[in-house]
């Protein structure tokens, strides 16, 4: 009987944890002569509530541009990005809307695409960090679907991009090394089912919107194995990212 | 009364302990000459600046979750089909979306006219796939449920590309979709799904591009 007072304490302390969190959300005042809510996070939901100026507003969370904002008597609605970004705080600093990842200077890219890998076709999947603007590490698991065998390319390698500043075209070149795995489909299987190789690449990327972006990449790859000549393969791909 | 009257001598015996011990710490201030300040000000302001930390906004825009349906494998027949996906929302318009989803082949036509003949083993006949997509909302706005209830839904078209795995092979598959996301509430969807996966296939000895269309229902939730 005596953990019964303990536990409901617990559970107090929980709660005032959880409303304490509540607590803590973002409120702004508009400034504007009013703020439209719409019933949803697009173009395509109609305005439910309109708030006035010098009414507060709490945000709640983002989905893509839009902001799920409660008003002052509870009202909940979705409003513009560009709508909220012309509120203020309280203290009449401009609303701490974060802007979006700068293209020239990103850290995080994640993308994926297809891909010709050895007249195969090849879907790749990537990730990518940027050291500098210039100077990128990534790491790229493909598969590629043959007639006659179906490979398992994993990758990893450095980049230089030439002019990031450069928005909607900048070349890249890359080198790296990467390792496959060989399912045979149709027999006699290959004399190795495993290779390592080398890569050198070049290609380019460009900003498409928000945080989103293309790549486009021709590599030529060494795969070392135990005969007296190397094979040597090409590869190019087209894939979509978003970067952060 | 003894007890009470002992703990506050105790006590005070106990402070004036302390302020005995403290009393060495403070070093005499040593004496020097006042020199006159630049900006006298009356009052010395001792004030901490507090703290602001403005909240950070969450950004919701992933959604998870997962789908049942029915796949027509083309000559094996419909069979359910299970399958989980994962979606980033780029924008109002753009998400990029994965799936992975199992399911099993019936008797194709051609078993069942002649029993003897088996076409795939147990595991051929499972039918797994991997797809990556593009999507884009192409009508979005609401739907009436009678009088008084509105949901936002958005219907939307995705292409992509991925592995089928059937008859023990992998295959590269394409595939085009049409769906309908319906919000029931603002982190809860529920999705209604056609999607058709072509893959060229020379099961039957002739080589040509197989259609597997799958009708699915499923429900995600925004994180």
């Amino acid at each position: 009987m005596r953990r019964l007072p303990a536990l409901l304490l617990l559970l107090q302390a929980f709660c005032v944890g959880l409303v304490h969190a509540e607590e803590h959300l973002l409120e702004l005042v508009v400034t504007e002569p009013y703020l439209e809510m719409h019933s949803g996070p697009g173009r395509g939901y109609p305005v439910v509530y309109v708030v006035g100026r010098d009414e507060i507003v709490t945000v709640l969370y983002s989905r893509t541009d839009w902001y799920r904002v409660r008003a002052e008597h509870g009202q909940e609605g979705w409003a513009r990005r560009s709508e909220i970004s012309k509120t203020r705080l309280e203290s009449g600093a401009p609303a701490p809307i974060p802007p979006y990842p700068e293209f020239a200077a990103h850290r995080w890219e994640l993308g994926a695409g297809y891909g010709v890998y050895n007249r195969e076709n090849l879907v790749t999947a990537y990730v990518d960090y940027g050291f500098t603007a210039s100077l990128d590490i990534e790491a790229a698991l493909q598969q590629a679907f043959g007639t006659l065998d179906n490979r398992y390319i994993a990758t990893i390698g450095i980049r230089h991009t030439f002019v990031p500043e450069w928005k909607w075209f900048s070349p890249t070149a890359s080198i790296g090394a990467g390792w496959q795995y060989i399912e045979d489909r149709v027999p006699p299987a290959p004399l190795q089912d495993s290779n390592s190789m080398a890569y050198a690449s070049l290609g380019a990327r460009g900003f498409i919107t928000r945080r989103f972006m293309w790549r486009f990449d021709w590599r030529a790859y060494v795969v070392f194995n135990r005969l007296n000549v190397n094979e040597e393969l090409e590869e190019w791909k087209f894939g979509l990212a978003v970067f952060f | 009364m003894e007890i009470r009257l002992g703990s506050i001598l105790l006590a005070a015996a106990l402070l004036a302990g302390c302020g005995w011990f403290h009393r060495g710490d403070k070093t005499p201030s040593p004496v020097v000459a006042e020199t006159p300040q630049a900006d006298p000000s009356v009052i010395d302001p001792q004030v901490t600046r507090r703290e602001v930390k403005t909240p950070k906004i969450k950004a919701k825009d992933f959604e998870i979750g997962a789908y049942v349906g029915a796949l027509s494998i083309e000559d094996f027949g419909t069979n359910p089909i299970y399958g989980v996906r994962l979606a980033y929302h780029v924008s109002e318009d753009i998400f990029l979306e994965a799936f992975a989803a199992r399911s099993k082949a019936g008797l194709s036509s051609l078993e069942d006219v002649f029993p003897d003949i088996t076409v795939l083993s147990s595991s051929g006949r499972q039918f797994t796939y991997y797809d990556l997509d593009l999507g884009y909302n192409v009508l979005p706005g609401e739907i009436f449920l009678g009088r008084g209830r509105a949901f936002n839904n958005a219907l939307y078209v995705t292409v992509g590309m991925g592995d089928v795995k059937f008859a023990d092979l992998d295959q590269f598959a394409l595939n085009f979709g049409v769906g309908d996301r319906v919000l029931i509430t603002d982190w809860l969807a529920m999705h209604v799904d056609v999607r058709d996966h072509v893959f060229e296939s020379d099961l039957f000895g002739v080589s040509k591009n197989v259609h597997n269309l799958e009708a699915t229902l499923g429900l995600t939730a925004f994180f």
